[in-house]
């Protein structure tokens, strides 16, 4: 049991901090908002990592990584998402896209796939949920018929982040067996999102614009060249795949650099001495904490080369409930001014608590509810399926 | 970094659950409870054969040399079973402090019979009326001779009745604040208490008892630090030994989600009654992980000669942004508190609540964890406080 970063993990955070100072234009406030410079930036950004070699450091040597540990990727994956995710919509490739590719793909689609993750020039979405399809994931009706040599796939994904950024493919799911038990008549493909047939239409939130698309899928055909994994079998893939996605974002990091954005805030208005605001700041910082050791728990399970599913979802219970109450607190201690958006230049901390309060609404949703998560936690104890 | 146990640590705690498990059933437990001393000895010499009370002691001690993180780990084991025991007060709070602190003549007269269990240690810490340890004015020294002579009492000083020495905090006049050891004999009087927990109790006096400097651990005048130390290493021992009692909660609700059915389906496939259980899954993780932690970091400041509390070391002097004017470990020890304070609250409601009415009886084992874990939250500093702590520790709090 060791509770600490290596010397040579330090002087790595120390150096992407060095990295995120010099790169990071003034103006940069995440990917949601209106603003045109945004995707381009995390391209260039995506760029600047590969070049320095940081941007798929825990790939394999031969699929352009450097075999980097797990933690080397932690750090990495701390300093993006608390610097609101400068990767852009690139964190999902080197997260979990790319690793179910290296996982369950063929030597052609690891050579054609994987040289342009590793290089930063590539947007992937994720084609999984469907309007009567969201927890119940595997009860999805787009349909992949396979005619010879290809399928053809028609149906429609919603929820779709990034796809209008605009993402160039999509890990999309697909039923190419409607007579087989839900769970095993599902295909995973690597949809082109250039193919005729595919419309993307973004949906507006609460949050700002490229959050959210539905993605129609009128008569797309897909080589046989693109399905992933073997054929009814998808959805071993997806569930790897959201165990990857679970730890896969350092949640607790962005809700750490609120809390200093908040004690900073709080000095410089003379109430860091109530006792209220140090009790409702103190209680974050535990629970900061909490989660990020939950998260290490799930990240030294994968340190063994075994995955942490229960420990996932545990640590995801925690990250995503944190990063809402860090929202909660946060605009509860700017007090009346808190409604201040961050369109609004007298919004106090440039309107980051605002953004921290909005873009969190759906995190107990996205990557499998609260209550599907609860439910994954519920087996792992032994108890018997709900009716 | 790496959560995981190593294989002596994965040893540690299956020996001890093969132990408990064997010698601690529920009935041994009710048995202690119920005893006219509330000890049991013939567990405690086998405690003592496992060398549980000298795991954390130095070897030429008599110890295993092992450190808080290995007794945190045997104290969730021990807090799983129940076991009632003067072991983790003893460790850290009598048997630590006289490693760092005593004397040759102290160590060589306590330590080796406090590692194989011969003698038994306990704290006098609480003071009538106090909040908690941390709060507690210590006793009063007047000076006599070459010595002082105490005055003050203490309560809720567990296994008084079977110690052979107790450590107590005093202040003495003309050297300041001191942390003694006294042996029993040197006490006025003691009385049982009639307290939730399981764990005897007992009111003690110190009125009229003779202390001199030969008693003094550490220097004379040192004791408030030496004090907070000893504290901070009860305070993970007891989140450990807490998680390990909601751990127990925890098995015993999931197995009677599973066997008690209503409405012709086992309870547990209720979905409002299977979440209470993952969030106790979720409480008790957290829980677990933060007194690690802490025990860790304490492990880390103990091994770097860092005094984990340096005495009087006033918090401006770290500037305004840093954090580094908390006493190493205070910032983890405080979280782990806090967290497991409120956190064992919810667990054990969420464990009545899926139990229904057994629950609430006495022939059932779920009220042996309840009464423990209260008396957890209620011992060694409440949720408000170690929060306090923490803010102190993330720099806020300095401006008045």
């Amino acid at each position: 049991m060791d509770f600490e970063l290596t010397e040579e993990e330090r002087r790595f955070r120390e150096d992407l901090q060095r990295l995120l100072a010099q790169e990071l234009p003034e103006w940069w406030r995440g990917m949601f908002v209106e603003d045109e410079r945004v995707m381009p930036f995390t391209k260039r950004f995506c760029s600047e990592l590969a070049e320095r070699g940081w941007l798929t450091m825990a790939w394999p040597p031969e699929h352009g990584g450097q075999g980097a540990s797990v933690w080397q990727q932690a750090v990495l994956r701390e300093e993006m998402w608390a610097a609101d995710e400068p990767r852009g919509p690139q964190y999902m490739n080197l997260n979990y896209i790319g690793p179910l590719i290296m996982r369950f793909g063929t030597d052609a689609q690891k050579s054609r796939f994987l040289p342009p993750m590793a290089r930063g020039e590539v947007i992937w979405c994720q084609g999984f949920s469907e309007p009567e399809a969201g927890s119940d994931l595997a009860s999805l009706r787009t349909r992949a018929v396979a005619d010879g040599d290809r399928f053809v796939i028609n149906g429609q994904k919603v929820w779709t982040s990034y796809a209008d950024s605009p993402a160039e493919w999509c890990l999309l799911l697909a039923r190419s067996d409607p007579e087989a038990e839900k769970h095993r008549g599902i295909s995973v493909f690597l949809l082109d999102m250039a193919t005729p047939g595919v419309t993307v239409r973004p949906i507006a939130t609460m949050a700002g614009p490229h959050e959210f698309n539905e993605v129609f899928l009128d008569d797309v055909v897909v080589g046989r060249d693109c399905l992933l994994g073997e054929l009814h079998r998808g959805w071993d893939v997806v569930v790897t795949g959201l165990t990857f996605e679970r730890v896969g974002i350092a949640r607790y990091a962005r809700a750490g650099r609120v809390i200093e954005m908040l004690v900073e805030h709080v000095r410089r208005t003379g109430r860091d001495s109530e006792p209220e605001v140090m009790d409702k700041l103190a209680d974050l910082r535990v629970r900061y904490e909490a989660a990020r050791l939950l998260n290490y728990v799930a990240i030294s399970i994968q340190a063994r080369g075994e995955v942490p599913t229960t420990e996932a979802s545990v640590a995801r219970i925690h990250n995503t409930q944190l990063e809402q109450l860090v929202g909660h607190v946060g605009l509860e201690l700017l007090g009346a001014a808190g409604q201040l958006t961050h369109d609004d230049p007298a919004s106090p901390l440039g309107g980051e608590i605002w953004r921290q309060w909005v873009r969190n609404i759906p995190t107990t949703v996205a990557a499998g509810t609260l209550e599907i998560q609860k439910n994954i936690v519920a087996r792992a104890l032994g108890l018997p399926r709900p009716a | 970094m790496d959560l995981t146990l190593s294989s002596d640590q994965e040893m540690l705690v299956d020996s001890a659950r093969r132990f408990l498990t064997r010698s601690w059933p529920a009935e041994a437990v009710r048995a202690a409870e119920t005893s006219a001393d509330g000890h049991d000895p013939k567990a405690w010499s086998e405690a003592a054969g496992l060398g549980w009370p000298g795991l954390c002691l130095p070897a030429e001690h008599g110890g295993s040399g092992a450190g808080m993180v290995e007794l945190a780990l045997l104290a969730e084991e021990l807090g799983r079973a129940a076991f009632s025991s003067p072991l983790l007060a003893q460790t850290t709070l009598v048997a630590l402090p006289l490693a760092w602190e005593g004397n040759a003549a102290q160590r060589t007269r306590w330590l080796p019979a406090l590692a194989g269990g011969e003698l038994i240690g306990s704290a006098a810490l609480v003071a009538p009326g106090a909040r908690d340890e941390r709060s507690s004015p210590p006793l009063e020294g007047r000076r006599s001779g070459d010595g002082w002579v105490l005055s003050g009492s203490r309560v809720l000083v567990p296994f008084a009745a079977v110690s052979s020495l107790l450590v107590v905090l005093a202040d003495l006049e003309g050297a300041g604040v001191s942390m003694l050891v006294v042996e029993a004999e040197r006490i006025a009087a003691l009385s049982r208490q009639q307290a939730l927990g399981g764990d005897p109790m007992y009111a003690v006096s110190f009125h009229g008892t003779v202390v001199g400097t030969g008693d003094v651990i550490g220097r004379p005048g040192s004791g408030a630090a030496l004090f907070a130390r000893a504290l901070d290493h009860a305070t993970v021992a007891s989140v450990s030994y807490g998680v390990g009692l909601g751990e127990r909660a925890l098995e015993l609700s999931v197995s009677h989600a599973c066997d008690r059915h209503q409405f012709g389906r086992p309870i547990g496939s209720f979905q409002a009654v299977a979440h209470r259980c993952v969030d106790m899954r979720a409480d008790l993780d957290a829980a677990r992980w933060l007194a690690r932690q802490a025990a860790w970091a304490l492990d880390k400041a103990g091994a770097s000669g860092e005094s984990a509390a340096p005495a009087g070391a006033p918090a401006a002097v770290a500037g305004a942004s840093g954090e580094s004017a908390a006493p190493a470990g205070a910032l983890e020890v405080a979280a782990a508190k806090a967290y497991a304070n409120d956190a064992l609250r919810r667990v054990f409601l969420n464990a009545h609540q899926v139990h229904g009415a057994i629950g609430f009886s006495l022939e059932h084992d779920l009220q042996l964890f309840t009464r423990r874990a209260k008396a957890f939250e209620l011992s060694l500093g409440d949720t408000v406080q170690h929060r306090r702590r923490v803010a102190e520790a993330m720099g806020l709090g300095r401006s008045r």
